[in-house]
């Protein structure tokens, strides 16, 4: 857990060096921090080229942005992967219309495997708890939220993709969020 | 039934804010929802929640490594003049980097300057103060005249929601902060100092800056955080 506290802390001290206009800074933020989010962009974009793009434009958010990066807020990584999924989001949303709507399928259902960084011990915690949040929601809606977080879809793909009503999955993303809210905050 | 029958309308305020993270807004509905944010504290706040909770789902992805030129791209991209010209002169590290006003004995001159041409009064001799950050930029050039202060803020975060305030803290010890005002990022603004503090203003004094609430601390102590602070030197 220290490891990885000061890792946090080394990497907003870096972020705080590009805030200063610090080149070199940006590259050690990049180094440490590139593989998860070009993973985060794949897994929302599903394709190479957009991934790359994409990836590309959160580094340069990221030297434009530096300076409205607080710690005491956020923690760095917690601020770029929101970053990242935003530019993905808006990638998503720019695609033409017409997009591949992929069913889901059942491996999403299916929790994904223990995250490596589970030794973090303050992130394990959070995503335990987030983890056993998302168990109290019914299985359907629990699977809505996370096919939206990791792709992106609109309430309409979601509908469309999971065959029910657009009301219905309004409904259903709307109610397991004031639920999660709940349990978040127990 | 409408889908909406559910929704306890106190809370329905805010699922938006979730919505948002989450990713399920359409184009139109981001933007409207964006352009929300830097005014209403409380929706940021709400956002705030949700990406550091929600976050740690992306844990669960896979690192990729991505190919080795994405690096050369971000380099060649940051080192356009694009990547600078977006953001407004005063705001510009690079602007300031060029002009070497990161160093408080130019950034003196160029307040000398500002006296010289008429900006500042120079009935009296002006205190000068250079507030950084922890990452040792220069945030905020100010210069006090008399009562008069003068605030040129160099590079502040521009699309946090909360409120900055200056404060000025006398020195001596058990010394309490005195407010001073709001400023706005990338204006330069003149703000006038009490009678009180001013009488007993000297250099060593020091002027700093917190996030607050819209509208400034309630409490009328700093509430957030201190960005950025620096001492006061005769000019």
């Amino acid at each position: 857990m220290d490891v990885d506290a000061t890792r946090s802390s080394q990497l907003a001290a870096a972020l705080a060096r590009v805030a200063g206009g610090d080149r070199a800074a940006l590259r050690l933020v990049y180094q440490d921090t590139s593989a998860k989010l070009f993973g985060v962009c794949l897994r929302m974009l599903k394709d190479r080229s957009e991934a790359e793009d994409v990836l590309q434009d959160v580094y340069v958010t990221v030297w434009r942005k530096a300076a409205s990066f607080d710690p005491a807020r956020a923690s760095p990584i917690t601020w770029m992967v929101a970053i990242t999924r935003n530019r993905a989001i808006d990638r998503l949303r720019a695609r033409a219309a017409g997009g591949r709507l992929e069913p889901i399928e059942a491996a999403d259902v299916v929790r994904d495997p223990a995250p490596a960084a589970l030794e973090r011990v303050e992130l394990a915690q959070q995503q335990q708890r987030l983890a056993r949040c998302l168990e109290e929601l019914e299985a359907r809606q629990a699977t809505a939220v996370r096919a939206a977080f990791f792709d992106g879809a609109t309430y309409e793909e979601l509908a469309a993709r999971m065959n029910v009503p657009l009301g219905t999955m309004k409904s259903w993303i709307r109610r397991s969020l004031l639920k999660l809210r709940a349990c978040l905050e127990r | 039934m409408s889908d909406n029958d559910t929704i306890d309308p106190a809370n329905g305020g805010k699922v938006i804010a979730a919505e948002y993270v989450l990713g399920v807004l359409g184009a139109e509905e981001r933007r409207e929802f964006e352009r929300r944010l830097p005014r209403e504290p409380a929706l940021a706040a709400e956002v705030a929640f949700w990406e550091e909770r929600l976050g740690v789902l992306a844990d669960a992805v896979a690192p990729v490594a991505p190919p080795p030129h994405t690096w050369s791209q971000i380099e060649a991209a940051i080192q356009s003049p694009e990547a600078v010209r977006r953001t407004s002169l005063w705001q510009s590290l690079a602007f300031w980097r060029v002009f070497g006003v990161a160093s408080a004995t130019l950034a003196a001159a160029s307040i000398a300057a500002l006296v010289y041409i008429g900006l500042v009064p120079a009935t009296r001799a002006p205190l000068m103060a250079t507030l950084s950050g922890s990452g040792g930029q220069p945030n905020v050039v100010a210069t006090v005249t008399g009562n008069n202060l003068l605030v040129v803020p160099a590079s502040l975060l521009t699309n946090d929601p909360r409120a900055i305030e200056l404060w000025l803290i006398l020195p001596g010890p058990g010394q309490r902060p005195h407010s001073l005002g709001l400023i706005e990022p990338g204006q330069a603004m003149r703000l006038e100092i009490p009678p009180d503090l001013t009488a007993r203003l000297t250099p060593e004094a020091t002027l700093a800056i917190s996030l607050e609430p819209p509208g400034g601390s309630p409490t009328g102590q700093p509430t957030g955080p201190v960005i950025a602070s620096g001492k006061l030197t005769r000019l």
